[in-house]
């Protein structure tokens, strides 16, 4: 619904405006990013001393995949995590109520609501590390062109989907940061294509806590590595988790309320 | 001073037996970050025929569970709490006390690292036995390590003391610890072995602290380094430890003149 | 008669609640088995709030006041019982009804902490679809009754805690609603903004005709606004009627309290003016029969002279006047 766009645009206009406030902080986060980036960028170069292609992936390729992992961490974290905070702070101190009474989807007004404007510059940086591994391959045909935005909107819907179900639980637990702290861990191995790690880790990356397919499937389509076949099963994916994860949430909000099962 | 640690200790194994879960968890997802690079290792050794260098695939599967058992020994995380308790002014009280407030840090790290190790200790069982871990440790390395992983874990606490120490001055400290731990990231053996550390880097590495509370110690622990070798990294240890010993006392003595004299 | 606004009919709310005693053996116990309690938080309570009026819900702590307002403002489902506000149930959470009512909760703030009021208005406006015109009509209307000008444009953590409720009031009604539940509006606030803002609930009242529905555990907030009021004790309605008949009917007596000079009070014999509630300190406190009490404290000031050091005369607490509602012979008091 366009009333849902002009309530986004409202909310993240008015989260740019604060920080906009504090020019020094804003340059510093940028700093930082920029610091953090490039490190993770020389950590791969140090790889690839040693090699020229990893588990199938070039120098090119895994410098998409980070990029993409930028793009994807970034995501989280301009809009996810801060709402999510957010939503469990409500919950401990009882002033989720006040979304509950106005009238709009609780579920968009609680987990898109607040922003943190300045990760835009990661996900920017992101973008450009995407684009400096592009510069090396060939060519880019139109399919894989049109398949990447989609295979990233996929990963953010995905990591979507997990952030809501983890703060779900806030429901009955209240506080639950080590169910976050399984996130902010698990993220970290989005910095690899999934395919490097160890039985277990890689089924988990790529089912309960998808970050694994998240940032490498985009990847791999920018790339030319995935087939139609790939892209489809994410969407379709991402689809379900999203529907299964909001109705997690709204259990979860029917207890809150008391609702009778 | 043996008493006042005892009751505080006593006192911190009670506090920290109500997030004793809390602890376990975290601890298990630092383990997550080892095995990552692990992985990637292990990919790039297959690729070029199961070694790299002085590095077989067991023997970077060794190399990282030792980085993440002292990463746990050496862990310190002051620099975020005393931030946070300068602009929340609890520091005041405890300035107020005849005890100086690093002794409280000490000890809750210390009964945080014993909450977790053994655990921590299981869990890496386990990786070794998947990973087919190869340890080339002979008993002179483990009598080492032990000197070698306390001076480590003194370098990280007296460090991030000093960093913390910032905040005295400034808010922004989550901006210096930030270049801080980057630059950790590179230079202390987190991405790779100091050893395989491209020239430049590795020169760099062996001349900042960072590789002195995490490489050099897992490389000992390893049985990665000749004992000559490892006596040479441990000197390097001591002079850092030194030399972060007495920068810490000195920004802390300017550090809190200044913040009496804005009015604690 | 008219379609009431609030029309409530034997709601009930039951919460299951685990209890747990003291000590390391009982934790352990709960691990295997919980101990769980039924608390009726509200057991079938029945009234009906017509258009325009302003109700007061009184009680104690725990009465059960802020779950029955949680029920009708859709926060809560009920265990049992109907309920209708303006003809809507109110846990449907329809959007139609959500847009026309609103739930203040006294120290609960909904407004963004780090921007400006004005700015939260504006996000307001959006979600409740506010026509430009009329949300700048109410805006200034709100201002001008809280005298918020000054203040809209401020971050709200600078704001002291009485200009965040006046603004937090503002932002509960910006969007015009027919209903207002108002949950323990003037908790925490200093004596001089419990007045304002029980001034501006009876103007906005007058000026909206919107229905108000307010809770507190303040007798002086009740008396302020409120015509018509609800006692609600343990969970059950004890009392549906008007104000003026209840502490007249159920503690038809004033308190006075006497304080002496230098322990004449232990020894002065003050039962010829009422009955001696407790001695204190230099401290002597009288029940007296409310028709008298003003006859009886002149007669104290005449008689004590120098002896008497202070003197105050008050009404009953409200706890002790629920008490004597919730003793006497019958459960319900009709008007």
């Amino acid at each position: 619904m366009v009333r849902y766009v002009r309530l986004l645009q409202l909310f993240f206009r008015t989260e740019l405006q604060y920080e906009l406030e504090y020019r020094l902080n804003l340059v510093l986060e940028i700093i930082q990013t920029v610091v953090v980036t490039g490190t993770s960028v020389a950590a791969i170069l140090v790889l690839f001393s040693y090699t020229t292609i990893l588990n199938g992936w070039d120098l090119s390729a895994m410098l998409v995949l980070l990029g993409c992992f930028y793009l994807v961490q970034g995501f989280g974290e301009l809009v996810l995590q801060p709402s999510f905070e957010k939503f469990m702070e409500h919950v401990r101190l009882g002033t989720l109520d006040f979304a509950l009474l106005k009238p709009a989807s609780a579920q968009f007004l609680v987990t898109v609501r607040n922003f943190q404007v300045v990760q835009l510059a990661q996900m920017g940086l992101g973008a450009i590390v995407v684009a400096v591994g592009l510069s090396r391959i060939p060519s880019i045909g139109l399919a894989e062109a049109i398949g990447f935005p989609i295979a990233l909107l996929c990963g953010f819907g995905l990591i979507y989907a997990l952030l809501l179900a983890l703060s779900t639980f806030a429901f009955w637990f209240v506080r639950v940061d080590n169910l976050m702290a399984l996130y902010w861990s698990f993220m970290d191995a989005g910095r690899f294509p999934v395919d490097v790690y160890p039985g277990w880790l890689r089924v988990t990356l790529s089912s309960a806590v998808p970050i694994g397919v998240a940032v490498t499937v985009p990847a791999q389509v920018i790339a030319g590595r995935l087939d139609p076949l790939g892209l489809g099963l994410l969407i379709l994916g991402t689809i379900a988790a999203f529907v299964l994860a909001s109705w997690f949430w709204r259990l979860g909000l029917r207890s809150y309320t008391g609702a009778s099962a | 001073m043996i008493r006042t640690y005892r009751a505080l200790l006593v006192a911190q194994i009670q506090a920290a037996s109500q997030y004793r879960v809390q602890s376990i968890l975290w601890m298990l997802f630092s383990v997550i970050r080892p095995v990552i690079f692990l992985a990637a290792w292990v990919a790039v050794a297959n690729s070029q025929g199961g070694q790299i260098g002085a590095y077989d695939v067991r023997d970077f599967a060794a190399y990282y569970i030792c980085l993440s058992l002292v990463s746990n020994l050496t862990m310190s995380w002051n620099a975020y709490d005393f931030e946070f308790e300068v602009r929340m002014g609890r520091l005041s009280p405890k300035l107020l006390r005849p005890l100086h407030p690093i002794h409280y840090s000490v000890v809750e790290n210390l009964v945080w690292k014993l909450t977790t190790i053994i655990p921590l200790a299981i869990v890496l069982v386990f990786v070794a036995i998947t990973f087919d871990a190869r340890f080339r440790t002979t008993p002179v390395h483990l009598l080492l390590f032990l000197p070698s992983v306390l001076l480590a874990a003194a370098l990280a606490f007296l460090s991030g003391w000093a960093l913390a120490t910032l905040a005295f001055w400034t808010t922004r400290v989550h901006a210096v610890s930030t270049f801080w731990d980057r630059a950790a990231f590179i230079f202390a053996g987190q991405i790779a072995p100091l050893a395989l550390l491209p020239g430049p880097l590795q020169t760099i590495a062996l001349a900042l602290p960072f590789g002195y509370i995490l490489g050099v110690p897992a490389e000992i622990l390893r049985g990665g380094v000749t004992i000559p070798t490892a006596l040479q990294l441990m000197a390097g240890q001591v002079v850092w430890v030194v030399i972060f010993y007495f920068a810490f006392q000195r920004v802390w003595r300017v550090g809190i003149r200044q913040y009496s004299a804005v009015g604690a | 008669m008219t379609d009431a606004v609030v029309d409530v009919r034997e709601l009930r709310k039951t919460f299951r609640v685990t209890e747990r005693e003291e000590g390391l053996a009982a934790t352990l116990r709960s691990f295997v088995k919980r101990h769980r309690k039924d608390v009726n938080a509200v057991a079938g309570i029945t009234f009906r709030i017509e258009p325009g009026e302003v109700v007061g819900f009184l009680g104690p702590n725990g009465a059960g006041k802020t779950t029955t307002l949680k029920m009708l403002s859709g926060l809560l489902h009920p265990s049992a019982g109907e309920a209708s506000v303006l003809g809507y149930v109110p846990w449907r959470r329809e959007n139609a009804f959500l847009g026309r009512m609103t739930l203040l909760m006294g120290n609960r703030t909904q407004l963004v902490w780090d921007i400006p009021a004005a700015d939260s208005f504006r996000v307001l406006q959006e979600i409740y679809r506010i026509p430009e015109g009329q949300f700048r009509s109410t805006v200034n209307e709100l201002t001008e009754l809280l005298e918020l000008q000054e203040l809209v444009h401020k971050p709200v953590r600078n704001l002291s805690l009485g200009e965040r409720m006046k603004v937090e009031f503002a932002a509960g009604l910006i969007h015009s609603p027919s209903v207002a539940f108002l949950d323990e509006p003037t908790i925490g606030l200093d004596i001089s903004m419990q007045v304002r803002i029980r001034r501006f609930v009876a103007e906005y009242n007058r000026r909206t005709g919107a229905t108000v529905l307010l809770t507190s555990h303040y007798m002086d907030d009740v008396v302020a606004l409120c015509k018509r009021v609800i006692v609600i004790h343990r969970g059950r309605l004890l009392y549906d009627g008007p104000l003026a008949d209840l502490a007249e009917r159920m503690a038809p007596y004033k308190i006075i309290t006497a304080t002496l000079h230098d322990g004449a009070a232990s020894s002065t014999d003050l039962d010829a003016y009422g009955t001696v509630v407790s001695r204190e300190e230099g401290r002597v406190t009288l029940r007296v029969d409310r028709q008298v009490a003003a006859e009886r404290t002149g007669r104290l000031v005449n008689d004590l002279g120098s002896r008497l050091a202070d003197i105050s005369v008050e009404d009953p607490p409200i706890e002790e006047v629920i008490d004597r509602v919730f003793t006497s012979e019958q459960t319900t008091v009709s008007a």
